[in-house]
């Protein structure tokens, strides 16, 4: 009987330990925070009231119980430890708040933080790319509206016209972080020891494509581009050369044969040994290009990149290798193709149960002297007007994101349709890889290669 | 108070013993009900939901607008999806006989009396543990990138070694080779089926003559073809479900070359967020995966020996 009792009661404790593995998991951090959370109970359940009547500009009244806030974004080592620095001083600063950091690399960060935002799981503050305003909250469901915030994230420090890039379903759903381009760069010693300068027009980026391959072998080449390289180039291209942007008004805004001479330019830089094949890229065996050896050796001497990726690219080449902001190629065409995009974004979860704490954790990241100092130009040239004026007093920018930024900004004419980097069109299995790579590789003619884009692009518009 | 039930008579149980009958009776049910519980929520659950998911449009952010058989009729028609079908026998194909051919081989030779064969036992299986992990994907890039390890060596004899990773004529048997090289466990449950064959059978067979090729075909091959079918039946349905690999190595490239249904099926959940569609490729898959298990159960009867089973 005794065994029986017994053996009832391990079946109840590990029924009870079930159910308490199905509860939320407390990591290393939250575990800390239990009895904070606890006590805040009573005091978040007044707060969520407050969110139903927008707080002004006061900062958040009553006893100040500890509050914990969950806070994720992506990125590299440096953006890790300025953020978890910045994080630091605004517990010091409003003591009564922690902030639990959630951050890791862009690999597999998208489809996770997807999946947070569907179940309603998302931590309370999140870094966002720009894109994901329209393909998880379109409806506003995902994001709180940050109008209702004003008082405490100082909205006039960002320009109008950037607000309403992140203003969606009547919605200010996110607060932008910088904005972003497509520049050159370039590696200066590997062109040197070719004997020739960077280039500054086309004519000269395929005259080195040449000289690369006769001086220096046939491993070097002037620039690498991965297939979504490729696609924006292309687009920055067809921009110089017709001057309209690529989709407006949900729709592609060229004909075939524009398109068809779009592919023709990026199969030139193939076949005049500017840029290596994609089956090259791809045996290379790196993860990406700024983690391919070539790039690190100098053998690939250029890239096409974001100016906010600067740093990562340069810090990843060997010792002794000049890295230089490239200019614009005039020669492309008669406009000044090119888009700038806000980069990121920060946004708090509709189902966060501390708006208000985690809209002071934006302000101070983004408009405090304190925490625009720390981030300084870590996920761009700041936005924020006196995020901007921190950093410029006191010297902090990255002068290459600087140099990068202020060409992209002076240069680039036409906006982006955010479904441009819809997932089914950019990922590596997407409609750009396809048709890019299709015609590296030699499955597609251009016809086919162009016929493969509108299609898929057209398929991505009309949903 | 006594009771007739037919011509016995039956005693008047005290009050309460019929529900401690019935918990005597369903004690085991009380043992298996944390598993049960696990089983309906995190198995049977999706795998139910998953089916009339598989008959909608649901949009991880848009939810359902459609329902029908859009789903299966896209994946009969699709180009990409019918080639990740066509890549995936392909693997299960490649893989599941050489893993088979390998792992039974490695355990007949690690049934000799070896030195150190412990050691030799441990070392086959360390890859098994390894798996497919970040550091393994890491490794195989070493080896086959265009500079790597590999063709180094081929380029010392003379060689140029091709482009394993990027040429999509090698890229699939770049992984397969990750699959094949994980053979530890299937080569433990045949080392355990070598060491149940009788040693007086192979006596028997040795003093009428026969060879260790001989005595290998003729006694312990179809002695073991219970663990061959077992170990056939489990290969193919992982070999089926193999994401791993792909996912880390090739992330399904070279132009689709690697990319496996599963890879498909994940891709169309938590990339595009097709919930409905990847539901129906995985409905899909399981079908085809049943299909292959039943053919397999239904030839057992002609090359499976089972002792019990009259020598047939």
């Amino acid at each position: 009987m005794m065994k029986k009792i017994t053996a009832l009661l391990f079946v109840l404790i590990m029924l009870l330990s079930l159910a308490a593995c199905g509860k939320e998991k407390p990591d290393a951090e939250t575990g800390a925070e239990t009895k904070q959370k606890e006590a805040s109970t009573e005091d978040n359940t007044k707060k969520e009231d407050d969110t139903k009547t927008p707080a002004k500009t006061e900062e958040p009244s009553g006893a100040k119980e500890p509050v914990t806030i969950k806070f994720s974004w992506w990125g590299g080592d440096t953006r890790h430890d300025a953020t978890l620095n910045a994080i630091k001083k605004f517990e010091e600063t409003y003591d009564w708040i922690t902030v639990e950091p959630q951050y890791g690399a862009w690999s597999g960060w998208e489809e996770s933080m997807a999946t947070a935002f569907a179940t309603g799981t998302a931590p309370d503050v999140n870094q966002i790319n720009w894109n994901w305003i329209t393909s998880f909250s379109s409806d506003g469901k995902a994001f709180k509206d940050l109008n209702d915030y004003s008082g405490t994230i100082k909205l006039d420090n960002f320009g109008q016209s950037f607000l309403d890039q992140c203003t969606l379903a009547g919605k200010l759903q996110a607060i932008p972080v910088s904005l972003t381009g497509r520049i050159f760069y370039w590696n200066k010693t590997t062109f040197d020891k070719a004997g020739i300068s960077t280039p500054t027009t086309l004519e000269e980026l395929y005259v080195a494509g040449e000289t690369f391959k006769t001086k220096l072998g046939e491993d070097y080449y002037p620039i690498a581009l991965g297939e979504y390289d490729r696609m924006i180039l292309m687009v920055y291209y067809l921009e110089s050369v017709y001057g309209k942007a690529w989709v407006e008004d949900n729709q592609i805004q060229y004909t075939k044969e524009e398109i068809q001479k779009g592919f023709e330019f990026i199969q030139s830089l193939e076949d005049k040994h500017v840029t290596p094949s994609i089956q090259t890229i791809l045996g290379d065996g790196a993860e990406s290009l700024d983690k391919n050896p070539k790039w690190m050796e100098g053998k690939y001497a250029g890239i096409f990149e974001w100016d906010s990726s600067a740093s990562k690219f340069q810090s990843a080449l060997n010792e002794g290798q000049e890295f230089i902001v490239g200019q614009y190629l005039p020669d492309m065409g008669q406009y000044q193709g090119g888009y700038a995009k806000v980069s990121l974004a920060f946004a708090i979860s509709e189902t966060t149960e501390h708006p208000e704490e985690a809209a002071l954790l934006i302000n101070f990241l983004l408009n405090e002297d304190t925490g625009a100092e720390i981030m300084a130009s870590e996920r761009g040239i700041p936005l924020s007007k006196n995020g901007l004026k921190v950093c410029m007093d006191k010297g902090l920018l990255n002068a290459t994101v600087a140099e990068a930024n202020s060409r992209v900004l002076s240069w680039v004419q036409f906006p982006l349709d955010p479904k441009f980097e819809s997932a089914e069109l950019k990922s590596s299995d997407g409609i750009y890889y396809d048709a890019m790579a299709g015609l590296s590789y030699g499955d597609y003619t251009i016809e086919e290669a162009t016929d493969v884009l509108i299609d898929g692009i057209n398929g991505v518009l009309a949903k | 108070m006594a009771k007739k039930t037919g011509s016995a008579t039956v005693q008047a149980r005290p009050d309460g013993y019929g529900l401690k009958k019935t918990l005597k009776r369903n004690i085991g049910f009380f043992f298996i009900l944390p598993w049960l519980v696990g089983f309906l929520i995190f198995r049977l659950y999706p795998f139910i939901s998953s089916l009339i998911y598989s008959f909608t449009d649901f949009q991880l952010f848009d939810g359902v607008t459609k329902v029908g058989f859009m789903n299966y009729e896209e994946i009969f028609t699709s180009k990409k999806i019918m080639k990740a079908f066509g890549v995936t026998f392909k693997y299960a194909f490649i893989t599941v006989p050489l893993k088979l051919i390998i792992s039974l081989f490695i355990a007949y030779i690690l049934n000799f009396k070896i030195k150190g064969v412990n050691l030799f036992r441990t070392a086959y299986y360390i890859p098994s543990i390894l798996g497919g992990s970040v550091a393994i994907a890491v490794l195989w890039k070493a080896v086959f990138r265009d500079d790597g390890l590999l063709n180094t060596v081929l380029a010392f004899v003379g060689v140029k070694g091709p482009q394993w990773l990027s040429d999509p004529s090698y890229a699939l048997f770049i992984i397969c080779l990750l699959r094949v090289w994980q053979f530890g466990s299937a080569m433990v449950i045949f080392l355990a089926a070598l060491k149940g064959v009788p040693l007086d059978l192979y006596e028997a067979a040795a003093i009428d003559g026969a060879g260790k090729v001989r005595r290998f075909f003729s006694i312990t091959l179809p002695l073991i073809t219970p663990v061959v079918f077992y170990n056939m039946v489990t290969q193919l349905c992982q070999a089926f479900q193999e994401f791993n690999g792909p996912y880390i190595i090739t992330q399904g490239g070279p132009r689709n070359s690697t990319t496996l249904i599963s890879l498909l099926i994940y891709n169309s959940a938590f990339r595009t967020y097709e919930m409905g569609m990847a539901s129906a490729m995985a409905w899909l898959m399981f079908i085809v995966l049943t299909v292959f298990t039943a053919i397999a159960f239904i030839s057992q009867k002609y090359w499976v020996y089972y002792s019990d089973d009259e020598g047939r």
